[in-house]
């Protein structure tokens, strides 16, 4: 009995002083690229900003670090262990099991499992020490001296920075190989799933640093968008030339159409289709003044765009068409899921438009 | 002096002026000395009376002492986004905002309001102000302008313009409603008007109420919400409460005629109980205090309390008449029996109000002091005054015959009333068991019920006024049609100066901002962090990619000098993380305040500290944190004392046992009617138990004193129980009823509180006079032993033959027997 007391009276005294620290432990704010994100309550009130299919699951990527997956076409969600809580921007999967979503931070998260669990494999600091290295062993082989010490220069400002700028966008042809870009022309290159990483940004003709925010494949060209009108391409999926600029504005989305042409999404309704191997993308005409917030490709080939007004519109033979009334709140990210229905993302967070609206246009 | 000794001596020879104790000599040979005191006293304090101001400060419905609101007190300067504002709400019955007749009145109105004294017109926003722009992203940049286009001539192509600023204007669901039917001018308060003095609210509440009538058509509607809007209901709610006192003083005076069938005395009780009054609202602003809208209320019960005593002075000296004695003989002999009973009595009420002291809420201890003064004057207006005006007009004969009726019929050899028959039924087995036995079940179904009983406000909208009142269905459709809440609650976060946009400080806001959304009973938040999110994604062209709080002290500092007041001070060491709640329910509260408080003790550091609570919601919890506290304590202390009191009045703890037992059974079934009308216990319901306690056991002291007088000199209990019943019981009904009616008309207050405090008091004061009735008697049959034997006696015998021990006095104070026959 004695023993007991003793026993517990020991016990109480090394629990106390932990109880109280492990409690504050979980509540002290740390870094963002440190702290894995909360799990929350009701995760889908948040603010998402991108969408994507791995295999027939659905991936939704949004603030602080929120993944939320959805194996019901987008009915019900479930939040993902993320291990930082920096507001991600993008996503793509390469096959139902590997891919990949970027954020601010400069992060690269990558997933072998279907977005069940993600491992951090690249940060703005670490890509900003990549791409001073990549500038500084160009610089000794490079011919144009002033333009390789410009790239030096830009590259320590990077680095003295620290990790404070977003990556915007990604393209993974396969599961080795995936091109992450961002804001300021940051981009970096995987050829091995994500173990290794190095700065593209030597490849990609952009002297300004104008922020990149789409990148998509269209067959094998890699094409490039982004601040006031930039859009280039690599015909080689590697070194990026740019192309004679439609518009003046910024062009904030991406996606090929079924019959190989890339659908260009851009401010105040600016929208531009650009054929395999143009030399210069057409004006399609300005349905709303309100920019373009995301494209996505269809079951049926079609290219979907939607706008920041919740305005959603098809491609068709000479422009676009409505394809149901406008959701009448912001979207940033829209796909297909695999039973047909529309699955929004936005500042309200995420919702579900069922199927007929977009089938019955045809 | 002559003739009034002569009309003693002549009215009454064998009457020795010189007896009684050394106050009835004082008082009753210098009559008209006090007549002349007591007129002075109620001319000078009815002339102070005059002085009295109605105000409903908000600091003093508050627990000022609680470490919540001193935070708030501390910081109230700097909390411009609580601000004092108004919002009025201009719909269009017949269409959306974008109306040419609909944007000429919301001008015009716009135009008035902006002239109003006391509005901060630097601030103030609507439709029609110049510093509501829009804002849109262009090729080349940013492109801008105020909403109302500068060419504005009310022509379609106008209003189409209109139209499509409101929607590039970020406005939608702050001034302009999410359907578009109505917009909102913004009325940001100053704490003075122009001319140095403090903001009536009562005076701009009446110049909005203009307002509303001029404007308000077939056309346009209007909502007005807002602290001073409030303010000004909840005061013109108090000058409707002089209508129901009227209504109190008709009803309880009916009450009394019916009981007395005697118009001079029932003026007489009346008026004294008025003096009381009176004399006590002219003792307010002497002492230096106002009505609030919950001591407003102590006058009723003073009033009430002086009918009850006053009727009891009354039925004594009308039996003593009845028996043929004169009047100021009859006045004396009152006087010596039941001064100190209704002393006794009357401090009892005194300690009822007195433990009220305890609660650190200044409404309530200064409802405490004010009820406290009441039955001061009462001592003096209706134990002193009333005798010895009765003394002076006495009462009508036929009256007087018929105050002893029920004992003369008895004595007659008739049968007693009924209702006593049916009363006396509980001094017996079969029944008294019954009725312990229900009072254990109701007891035991009361505490189940109770224990869902709910701490603080449980309605939507503001609690004090009633859910359909103009100012909460205002509220409800600015919840309905702007999505914002009006139930705020504000942490402030005090930094270093000029910190207050630093990175890792507003890192720590976002974070608990993000937290506190995720809790349930959240419905939104605002901070200078989710400012800074919102604001990068504008500057980025409105990319939804860029909705992040960036570590770019820079991009901060920017976005910050560009933020609206009310997220940060001027001197950037204060910032404002605004939680907007689903309701106000203390769960809600609770759970809240437990998330912040743990997120403080992790990440307050010497620069950063996060404090709780401004905002309406935020007091509300720490008002619930003081009144749930308070409300055990109290009940503890108000109990204790009645129980010393109890012990010292009868010497028997058995006799204090059955006074003390129907009180607490009222308490409970008190606590589950709170929950069956949804009440919650708040500063409002505080009073309730202790005034119903320290009151109710006034009934307990008269039934039970007589009972154990009569007890101890030998009679049967059912004996001694008939015959409390016929000199005090009747009284005793008659004061539950005065008591209930006094405060029952408070239950159509506009004012919600009051009226709760109405229902559960006029409650309280009726089922304690039940207990009183019922419950104490049977109680007394298990309880006081010598009963048991007695009442043996009398089951062997038939109770008819039972004749009243007519024993001489025994000088106890408290007996009410035939010492005077």
């Amino acid at each position: 009995m004695n023993t007991l007391r003793q026993l517990s009276g020991l016990l109480l005294a090394l629990l106390v002083p932990f109880a109280p620290y492990c409690l504050a432990q979980g509540l002290v704010v740390g870094d963002v690229l440190q702290s894995p994100a909360a799990k929350v309550a009701n995760p889908q009130r948040g603010v998402f900003t991108a969408l994507a299919l791995a295999g027939q699951r659905l991936v939704a990527v949004g603030e602080r670090g929120l993944i939320l997956l959805s194996d019901d076409n987008g009915e019900h969600w479930r939040q993902a262990g993320v291990p930082v809580s920096v507001g991600l921007t993008a996503v793509q999967f390469a096959d139902a099991n590997v891919g990949w979503a970027v954020g601010h931070g400069g992060v690269v998260l990558g997933t072998g499992d279907g977005g069940e669990s993600w491992r951090l494999q690249l940060d703005g600091l670490r890509a900003a020490q990549l791409e001073l290295q990549a500038a500084q062993s160009a610089l000794s082989t490079q011919a144009d001296d002033e333009a390789a010490q410009v790239r030096v220069q830009t590259a320590e400002r990077l680095l003295a920075e620290g990790p404070d700028k977003p990556l915007l966008a990604l393209a993974a042809s396969d599961t080795k190989h995936v091109l992450v870009v961002g804001a300021y022309g940051l981009a970096m290159r995987s050829d091995d799933g994500g173990a290794s990483w190095h700065s593209a940004m030597g490849q990609i003709d952009n002297p300004m640093g104008l922020h990149l925010y789409a990148v998509a494949y269209q067959g094998n060209d890699l094409v490039l968008a982004g601040e006031q009108g930039y859009l280039a391409r690599a015909l080689d999926g590697e070194h990026f030339e740019q192309i004679s600029s439609p518009y003046a504005g910024t062009l904030f989305t991406l996606a090929s159409r079924g019959d190989g042409a890339l659908l260009i999404g851009g401010l105040k309704g600016h929208a531009f289709v650009l054929a395999p191997g143009a030399e210069r993308a057409e004006a399609l005409p300005t349905l709303a003044p309100v920019s373009f917030s995301d494209a996505s490709v269809l079951n049926d080939g079609r290219v979907l765009l939607a706008n920041q007004a919740g305005g959603l519109f098809a491609s068709a033979p000479s422009g676009f068409t409505p394809v149901s009334e406008s959701l009448r709140k912001p979207v940033s990210g829209i796909v297909q899921a695999a039973d047909g229905s529309l699955v929004a993302a936005g500042f309200s967070g995420l919702s579900r438009l069922p199927q007929p609206t977009v089938s019955a246009s045809e | 002096m002559n003739s009034a000794r002569q009309t003693l001596s002549s009215a009454s020879d064998s009457f020795d002026p010189r007896s009684g104790s050394l106050i009835e000599r004082a008082l009753f040979n210098h009559r008209h000395w006090v007549l002349l005191l007591c007129l002075l006293t109620t001319v000078l304090l009815g002339w102070q009376s005059g002085r009295l101001e109605l105000n409903a400060s908000f600091e003093k419905m508050i627990p000022t002492g609680h470490p919540y609101i001193a935070n708030y007190l501390d910081n109230q300067k700097e909390l411009s986004g609580i601000g004092n504002a108004v919002r009025i709400a201009v719909t269009n019955r017949h269409g959306d905002i974008y109306d040419a007749d609909y944007l000429r009145t919301l001008q015009a109105l716009s135009d008035q309001i902006y002239l109003l004294p006391g509005v901060d017109r630097a601030y103030m926003k609507s439709l029609w102000t110049p510093a509501t722009r829009w804002v849109s992203v262009t090729e080349e940049g940013l492109d801008g302008g105020p909403v109302i286009p500068d060419e504005y001539d009310g022509s379609p192509s106008s209003l189409g313009e209109l139209r499509r600023n409101v929607q590039l204007s970020n406005e939608i669901g702050q001034l302009v409603a999410f359907d578009q039917r109505s917009s909102i001018i913004y009325v940001p308060l100053m704490a003075r008007t122009p001319d140095g003095k403090p903001l009536d609210y009562r005076v701009l509440s009446d110049q909005l109420e203009t307002l509303r009538a001029k404007y308000q058509s077939d056309s346009v509607d209007i909502h007005i919400t807002g602290f001073a809007k409030k303010v000004g209901d909840l005061i013109e709610g108090l000058e409707q409460i002089l209508l129901f006192f009227a209504v109190a003083i008709l009803i309880t005076t009916v009450v009394l005629y019916g009981y007395t069938r005697c118009v001079r005395s029932t003026v007489l009780v009346v008026f004294c109980s008025l003096v009381a009054v009176v004399w006590q609202l002219g003792l307010l602003p002497l002492l230096g205090y106002e009505l609030d809208p919950y001591s407003v209320l102590v006058p009723f019960l003073v009033f009430a309390i002086g009918m009850s005593h006053g009727a009891q002075k009354m039925n004594g000296i009308m039996q003593d008449i009845g028996r043929g004695m004169h009047r100021v003989v009859a006045a004396r002999f009152t006087f010596r029996r039941l001064f100190l009973a209704g002393l006794t009595a009357l401090l009892c009420d005194a300690v009822g109000f007195a433990v009220l002291m305890l609660i650190q809420i200044q409404v309530i201890q200064d409802l405490a002091i004010i009820a406290s003064i009441g039955v001061a004057v009462l001592i003096f207006t209706n134990l002193i005054l009333l005798p010895v005006l009765l003394s002076y007009v006495g009462v009508s004969p036929h009256a007087a015959a018929l105050s002893l009726r029920s004992e003369r019929a008895e004595e007659g050899g008739q049968v007693r009333h009924a209702f006593w028959r049916f009363l006396d039924l509980f001094t017996r087995k079969p029944w008294a068991a019954v009725c312990v036995v229900v009072s254990l079940v109701m007891a035991a179904l009361g505490f189940l019920v109770s224990l869902n009983l709910a701490i603080g406000d449980l309605d939507a909208g503001a609690p004090e006024l009633r859910a359909d009142s103009r100012y909460n269905l205002d509220d409800a459709f600015m919840t309905r049609s702007y999505g914002a809440s009006s139930d705020l609650f504000a942490i402030m976060v005090r930094t270093p100066n000029s910190a207050c946009a630093r990175y890792d400080i507003l890192r720590k806001v976002d974070e608990l901002d993000w937290q506190l959304r995720s809790l349930p009973g959240v419905d939104s938040t605002n901070s200078l962090a989710l400012l800074n999110r919102r604001m990068l994604v504008g500057l980025s062209e409105g990319s939804p990619k860029w909705y992040e709080l960036q570590n770019n002290q820079a991009m901060l500092n920017m976005i910050t000098a560009s933020a609206p007041r009310g997220l940060y001070n001027e001197s950037c060491n204060l910032l404002t993380l605004y939680v907007y709640l689903s309701d106000h329910k203390a769960q809600t509260l609770t759970r809240l305040v437990e998330h912040v408080e743990a997120f403080a003790a992790a990440n307050d550091t010497d620069e950063v500290k996060f404090q709780l609570a401004a905002g309406n919601a935020g007091i509300e919890a720490a008002t619930n944190i003081v009144v749930k506290e308070a409300n055990r304590e109290m009940l503890f202390w108000v109990y204790g004392a009645v129980i010393l009191l109890c012990l010292i009045t009868f010497r028997s703890w058995r006799a204090t046992l059955c006074a003390v037992i129907p009180l607490m059974l009222t308490s409970i079934l008190c606590e589950a009617l709170m929950v069956w009308l949804g009440i919650g216990v708040k500063v409002a319901t505080l009073p309730v138990i202790a005034l119903g306690v320290g009151i109710g056991v006034d009934y307990a002291l008269y039934v039970m004193s007589i009972m154990l007088g009569h007890l101890r000199q030998g009679a049967s209990l059912s004996e001694a129980y008939y015959r409390a019943l016929v000199s005090t019981g009747k009284v005793v009904m008659l004061t539950g009823v005065t008591l209930a009616i006094g405060v029952g008309t408070w239950i159509f207050s506009p004012i919600k509180f009051q009226a709760d405090m109405g229902v559960l008091l006029a409650f309280m004061f009726v089922w304690n006079m039940v207990g009183a009735l019922l419950l104490l008697p049977a109680l007394a049959y298990f309880l006081l032993p010598a009963t048991r034997r007695s009442d043996a006696v009398v089951a062997a015998e038939p109770v008819a033959d039972m004749q009243p021990a007519k024993a001489a006095a025994t000088g106890r104070p408290l007996l009410l027997d035939t010492a005077t026959r």
